[in-house]
């Protein structure tokens, strides 16, 4: 194995690319030249020296962190909180609407207009006359219990 | 409190509170409409159709020689007018028109809280019956 070869595989070592049957023609290569080991040896080193530098700068960025998450957590609470006002309001809108309806409703309410069922005291009633233009009128008695009928049978529809 | 009041109709006892209920009389179904209340039976035992369904109702309070209209359904109109009469009795002078054309001239004499029914004009698949009551 030449120098070339073994820096190849020292750098696939590194990266923990490197064969298991490959690694002992590696070291039989480092055991007999130097240069290629102080190689090794420095490349070896850089991986643990990335992670701790990793590790600094992220106790470094700590802090930031921390604000930035208390700040998305208190966002999201606050998004929560407006939805739940948003959510009563809803819920109770139609309460002063309904009582406004119905105040307008008795207050307007046609005097001429009348939904509540017919109950007479009596069916008695005279007919002083009766007389049409257009049409034939009979007038049905059928007992003091019923009331009299006047029915007007249309002579240009019959 | 005032204004709900003032809102109250009221009358004095020489006017006449005419109600008129514009009945749809007919044989598509077998609906009584509950707005007819006690009349409900009577329409029954008297008439043979199916169905009877309350159009319209409408009262006025009239005074002595007032004439009232009375739109009714179908473009037709009545036109009521109480006359002069004693105690508890009510005489009304009643037009009913399908257009330019006199369908009923009548007097009637009453006494106050009675009715009488007016029906035949022809309404739709039916006929309508109006239920005319004063008090």
């Amino acid at each position: 194995m030449d120098c070339r070869a073994a820096l190849l595989k020292i750098e696939a070592k590194a990266d923990g690319l490197l064969p298991r049957e490959a690694e002992a023609g590696l070291a039989d290569h480092l055991a007999g030249c130097p240069a290629c080991a102080e190689e090794c040896a420095a490349i070896s080193a850089t991986g643990p020296a990335l992670r701790a530098l990793a590790g600094i700068r992220a106790m470094e960025k700590a802090p930031a962190l921390d604000v930035m998450r208390t700040r998305v957590l208190a966002g999201i609470e606050e998004s929560r909180e407006a939805h739940r006002r948003r959510s009563w309001v809803a819920r109770w809108a139609w309460v002063p609407a309904a009582v406004a309806l119905a105040a307008a409703a008795f207050l307007f309410y046609p005097a001429g207009t009348d939904r509540s069922p017919f109950h007479p005291s009596t069916f008695d009633v005279a007919v002083e006359d009766v007389e049409s233009e257009a049409a034939t009128v009979a007038l049905v008695d059928k007992g003091d219990d019923l009331p009299r009928v006047i029915w007007i049978i249309e002579d240009a529809k019959t | 409190m005032m204004l709900l009041l003032a809102a109250v109709p009221s009358w004095a006892a020489d006017t006449v509170s005419i109600d008129v209920g514009s009945v749809y009389a007919s044989n598509e179904g077998n609906s009584i409409d509950p707005a007819l209340g006690t009349i409900r039976g009577k329409l029954q035992s008297m008439f043979n159709y199916t169905s009877y369904r309350m159009l319209d109702r409408k009262r006025r309070n009239l005074s002595v020689g007032e004439a009232g209209e009375f739109e009714l359904p179908g473009r037709r109109s009545m036109r009521a007018t109480p006359l002069p009469s004693r105690g508890d009795k009510v005489r009304l002078s009643i037009q009913i028109s399908d257009g330019p054309r006199k369908l009923l001239a009548t007097t009637l004499g009453l006494r106050r809280g009675g009715m009488v029914l007016v029906g035949g004009p022809t309404h739709q698949a039916g006929v309508l019956i109006l239920i005319i009551s004063a008090e």
